[in-house]
């Protein structure tokens, strides 16, 4: 089930500028190739400035790299964009419904829908959690929903991201950028904006706060300058006008949260943390962390502090849930999924495992646990050195894997080294879920820089692209 | 039985402390087999109840000002069931596959998990087989104060041979899981016949289903826990279940004295 | 704002306060040293800033004897030495690292390549060391200029300046102390050439030659000199502008719990604004100044508790 023509974004079938994309092809046309190149040294300079960098994982110390960003955007026309919105909406709902009944009555597990083990023996499960009621009934407060389109333009959901998903600071730095480079785009262009994301943030952490607070206050929570996030930690405290906090901050007294300012201790009503669950309280989760807050799982579970994303959303992100994502639109919602998901093996079963390693070239194997692209074997890219290597892996622990045939995912024309050429991308909007659920139009683009690539992760040499959603 | 507890444990620091958050878990649990009478719990600072999701009574303890002593005594009388304990049924929040999962104290290696397949053979869980394992367990880690430390793993005291009761526990743990048995660890007090003076001791109950519930296995004594013994806490490990689990700031060096007197009412002091 | 913010931006500012007076301190000595001087009495003068600031055991484990060259490698450019000038900026540079959100763009920049040049010039240090002396100097000046042009003058802006004021007390006390307590009582005739090149020696590192002779039109004295460092309103670096500084920013930050340590400025400030040099001389400036840095060192105490990261928290 192997696809072979990627959907082009821009080009029809027979290439042919599509619609939404004519005013800019227009405007590329017209535009000297100088301009263009000066532009991108401009956004490269100005990155740098600003430091938007990411610390790579697995390179020496402390390198910093600028994550490319593309001048070509990607546009979505506004049909194109409610019909995605209203299926992640969908699929967001479904999810905090699940995550609240897992740590509630857990019907979802009695009605034999999703096995049990797969969510109370996972190690996302915060046993910790069980019975405790937090503002709402909503546990993911931001979600980043991993959207791919496939073959003849339909959307797949590749992968949720309920714990501490990233990326929103590139979105809206990317339309800053653009917005400054190219005012031009914007006058001839009905863009829908993005730049209210941190408002509408606030105002959402601040709507869950513990009942009955008239001024509630908010605080961002980070592990501190080293971790490679930092910058997005450091801009949206600054963009929400929010103190940006590390563990050592803050303290329990009495059942509640305080932090230490100069003024004395101030009360803390609401944590948007950016801290696994594992290192948010030694004294509950991970002894030796010095991250986190001593008695934090106290004051929460008398709920004196809400804490957003609640901790134990990972029992709904894990891939090995994935597949059961649309029986929770069915369960919870009595609705239809709008939106599918990439077809999926779950290894762990028989027959899933047999027909794998039969096409195991042809697919993507990915480990349940791992994140960021790590650990992941790309059938049709794989060398036969790396297809038997890979295959004893699986054999050794299959309950390990999960495999999706690889989607020719969309493709958007970029500039590359020798001009404009076609690459493929993928979106994550954000959504924010709170008294309503609500998603900046867009969200942030990923592109594979590396000619036929499908690994658009910035921690692999990824990049970016501004999204427009045409109104 | 009636047990009288006075169970003091202080800890004394180098330097002072600026300030120290603890869990304690040093009140009974609401057992069908067990009723807590005038149960106290003395501490400095401040602290606050609360119920965990394991159904354990978890006071918070705070001590905000510098302080170089840390004195925690609890006292009371707790009545027991006169025989070995029934199997109990899951109450409270968790599933009993909640106890399934592997913790890293309790972490399955291979020389674990070949040893449990092992004594599972061909019979399947049943009472016997807990026996027969808690007997084997015994025998694989023998019973030796002073050979491991407090943060030291299931792998790793299998590994070494020998342990105390905790270390014993956690292996029998690690084999339970290894092998699909859903099952806890048990933190309390333990009243033997000749001996004021014991420390806490650690126990499991081991999920047989729904017909037959949480088993209690006294690991070290390869027997069913009964009326001797009072239950504090349970959770997967002795980290989610022991009777002190804090952190502070500053201190240096600690010493830990802690005194357990365990008398039934006949030798009440 | 946090606590931590606060405790960051107060020590960057008095790490560089520190590493601007500790050249001045050494550039005495180096000036002295210039001079028609006997071994012994250059010896000694080397001896006492590092008994004045504290140093004087940690430099007898690193070196058998004091000699200008030991001196000036251990207090200047020694990595390992926690008060050297480099140790100094670097602390200064790590503080504003830790708060770079909080700074203006000028502001970090600026000390961030004030640390870049210290390490080049650490390397090889050159020959003319009283350049490097200015060149200290002149990044502390440029800091605070920096400072007081770009930054918004909010709490952050309160706690650099008391943080500032608080070590340059500390150190100006201690300057004059060197003079003082280690050099005068060892038989220099007062009003002799020798005592007079001391003494303008001095008032150059404070910066206050220019100043004195405007002030006092007249010969040098060790009572003028005293009353001009510690009393006089006019003279910046003096103890009594210091400490109003310090109590002004105090009242500014005020929390809770700081009255009693406001109180305490608010007292010292007095005493300096009412004191008279007789009085002063009377009790032995030695001593008076021994006194006044056990109450700097106080308030500092006191500041770390009712404001920023302290021992109790």
């Amino acid at each position: 089930m192997v696809e072979t023509r990627a959907y082009d974004e821009m080009h029809g079938t027979a290439g042919d500028v599509r619609e939404h994309y004519r005013a800019f092809a227009d405007w590329l046309a017209n535009t000297p190739r100088d301009r263009l190149t000066q532009k991108r040294a401009e956004a490269d300079s100005l990155f740098h400035r600003v430091g938007i960098t990411f610390a790579v994982y697995g390179e020496e110390a402390g390198t910093e790299r600028l994550i490319p960003f593309d001048i070509v955007p990607r546009i979505i026309p506004a049909q194109e964009w409610r019909q995605l919105a209203a299926g992640v909406r969908q699929r967001v709902r479904a999810l905090n419904a699940f995550i609240a009944d897992i740590y509630h009555e857990q019907e979802i597990l009695a009605a034999g829908r999703v096995p049990p083990e797969q969510v109370l023996c996972n190690q996302a499960y915060r046993p910790e959690m069980q019975g405790i009621d937090v503002p709402g009934g909503i546990y993911a407060h931001i979600a980043g929903i991993d959207v791919v389109r496939a073959g003849r333009g339909e959307f797949y959901v590749l992968e949720d991201n309920l714990r501490v998903p990233s990326g929103v600071s590139y979105m809206l730095e990317d339309r800053r950028m653009m917005m400054r480079l190219f005012p031009e785009l914007f006058a001839r262009h009905s863009i829908a904006p993005v730049e209210h994301y941190p408002d509408l943030l606030l105002e959402n952490l601040r709507s869950v706060a513990p009942a009955g607070l008239t001024d509630p206050t908010v605080v961002l929570l980070t592990p501190g300058a080293n971790n490679s996030a930092y910058f997005e930690h450091a801009f949206l405290a600054q963009q929400m006008g929010i103190e940006l906090v590390e563990g050592q901050d803050l303290f329990v007294d009495d059942e509640y949260l305080y932090m230490r300012t100069t003024q004395g201790p101030q009360r803390v009503d609401v944590i948007y943390r950016r801290i696994d669950d594992d290192f948010l309280d030694p004294l509950v989760f991970r002894p030796d962390s010095l991250l986190g807050v001593p008695g934090l799982l106290a004051a929460y579970r008398a709920g004196r502090v809400t804490i957003a994303n609640a901790i134990g959303t990972g029992v709904a992100d894990d891939k090995s849930i994935y597949p059961y994502v649309p029986e929770m639109v069915r369960f919870y919602l009595g609705e239809e999924p709008l939106l599918a998901n990439v077809p999926t093996y779950v290894l762990r079963r028989k027959p899933d495992l047999e027909y794998t390693l039969a096409n195991l070239a042809e697919l993507v194997v990915k480990e349940v646990h791992g994140a960021g692209g790590y650990g992941m074997l790309v059938g049709p890219a794989a060398t036969r050195e790396q297809l038997t290597a890979f295959r004893a892996r699986i054999l050794s622990a299959p309950e390990r894997y999960i495999a999706q045939p690889t989607l020719a995912l969309s493709s958007c024309p970029t500039f590359v080294e020798s001009g404009l050429a076609p690459r493929h991308i993928d979106l994550r909007p954000f959504v924010l879920s709170g008294r309503d659920i609500t998603l900046v139009p867009g969200g942030l683009t990923r592109v594979a820089l590396r000619a036929g690539s499908l690994v658009v992760n910035s921690s692999q040499g990824g990049g970016t692209k501004d999204t427009w959603v045409l109104e | 039985m009636q047990l009288h507890i006075r169970h003091e444990t202080v800890y004394r620091y180098a330097e002072p402390v600026k300030r120290s958050v603890q869990n304690l878990r040093l009140t009974p649990r609401r057992d069908p087999i067990q009723r807590a009478l005038n149960w106290t719990l003395q501490a400095p600072g401040r602290q606050h109840a609360q119920l965990d999701a394991h159904g354990n009574i978890v006071h918070l303890l705070i001590v905000n000002e510098p302080h170089r002593e840390i004195r925690i005594l609890v006292n009371g009388v707790v009545e027991t069931a006169a025989a070995p304990h029934m199997a109990l049924p899951n109450e409270g929040r968790l599933s009993p596959l909640a106890y399934l999962a592997d913790t890293p104290l309790t972490q399955l290696d291979e020389p674990i998990a070949a040893f449990a397949r092992r004594q599972l053979g061909d019979t399947g869980p049943s009472e016997r087989f807990l026996l027969d394992l808690a007997h084997a367990v015994c025998e694989a880690v023998h019973y030796e104060k002073g050979a491991t430390a407090v943060d030291e793993s299931a792998a790793g005291a299998f590994a070494r041979g020998k342990g105390v009761c905790q270390d014993q526990a956690h292996v029998f743990i690690a084999c339970c899981r290894a092998v699909g048995i859903p099952v806890r660890y048990v933190s309390g007090y333990l009243h033997a016949d000749r001996q004021a003076e014991v420390e806490s001791h650690a126990w499991v109950d081991a999920w047989l289903g729904h017909e037959s519930g949480w088993m209690s296995i006294d690991v070290t004594h390869r027997e069913r826990a009964g009326p001797a013994h009072c239950r504090l806490a349970v959770g997967r490990d002795y980290l989610d279940a022991g009777p002190v689990r804090g952190v502070r700031r500053g201190g240096g060096l600690e010493e830990l004295r802690v005194t357990v007197n365990v008398a039934t009412s006949a030798q009440q002091q | 704002m946090l606590s931590r913010t606060a405790d960051h931006l107060y020590w960057m500012s008095r790490y560089i306060e520190r590493a601007e007076n500790l050249a001045r301190m050494l550039e005495v000595n180096y000036r002295m040293s210039l001079l028609p001087h006997d071994a012994q009495i250059v010896e000694r003068g080397w001896a006492a800033t590092l008994t004045i600031i504290g140093l004087l055991d940690a430099f007898r484990h690193r070196y058998q004897t004091v000699t200008p060259a030991n001196a000036i490698a251990f207090m200047a450019f020694d990595r390992d030495n926690p008060g050297s000038i480099y140790s100094c900026l670097r602390q200064a540079r790590e503080n504003a690292r830790a708060v770079r959100g909080t700074l203006t763009s000028e502001t970090w920049e600026m000390l961030n390549s004030t640390w870049l040049e210290m390490r080049v010039t650490a390397l090889r240090p050159g020959d003319e060391i009283a350049n490097f002396f200015e060149w200290v100097k002149d990044r502390s000046h440029l800091a605070r200029g920096v400072v007081q042009g770009t930054m918004l003058c909010d709490e952050a802006w309160h706690f650099i300046w008391l943080g500032t004021f608080l070590e340059r007390a500390d150190s100006t006390s201690r300057i004059l102390d060197v003079k003082y307590h280690l050099l005068l009582p060892h038989g220099e005739q007062a009003g002799g050439s020798a005592d007079y090149y001391q003494w303008s020696a001095l008032l150059h590192s404070v910066s206050a030659f220019e100043i004195y002779r405007r002030v006092y039109r007249d010969l040098i004295t060790p009572r003028r000199v005293a009353e001009l460092l510690v009393l006089r309103d006019d003279m910046p670096r003096s103890l009594r502008s210091c400490v109003s500084r310090v109590y002004g920013h105090l009242t500014a930050v005020r929390n809770a719990q700081s009255g009693e340590t406001e109180r305490r400025a608010g007292e010292l400030q007095a005493s300096l604004h009412f004191g008279r040099i007789e009085d002063i001389f009377a009790l032995g400036l030695h001593e008076y100044l021994v006194q006044f840095l056990g109450r700097i060192r106080d308030l500092g105490e006191r500041v770390a508790r009712d404001f920023l990261v302290s021992a109790t928290d």
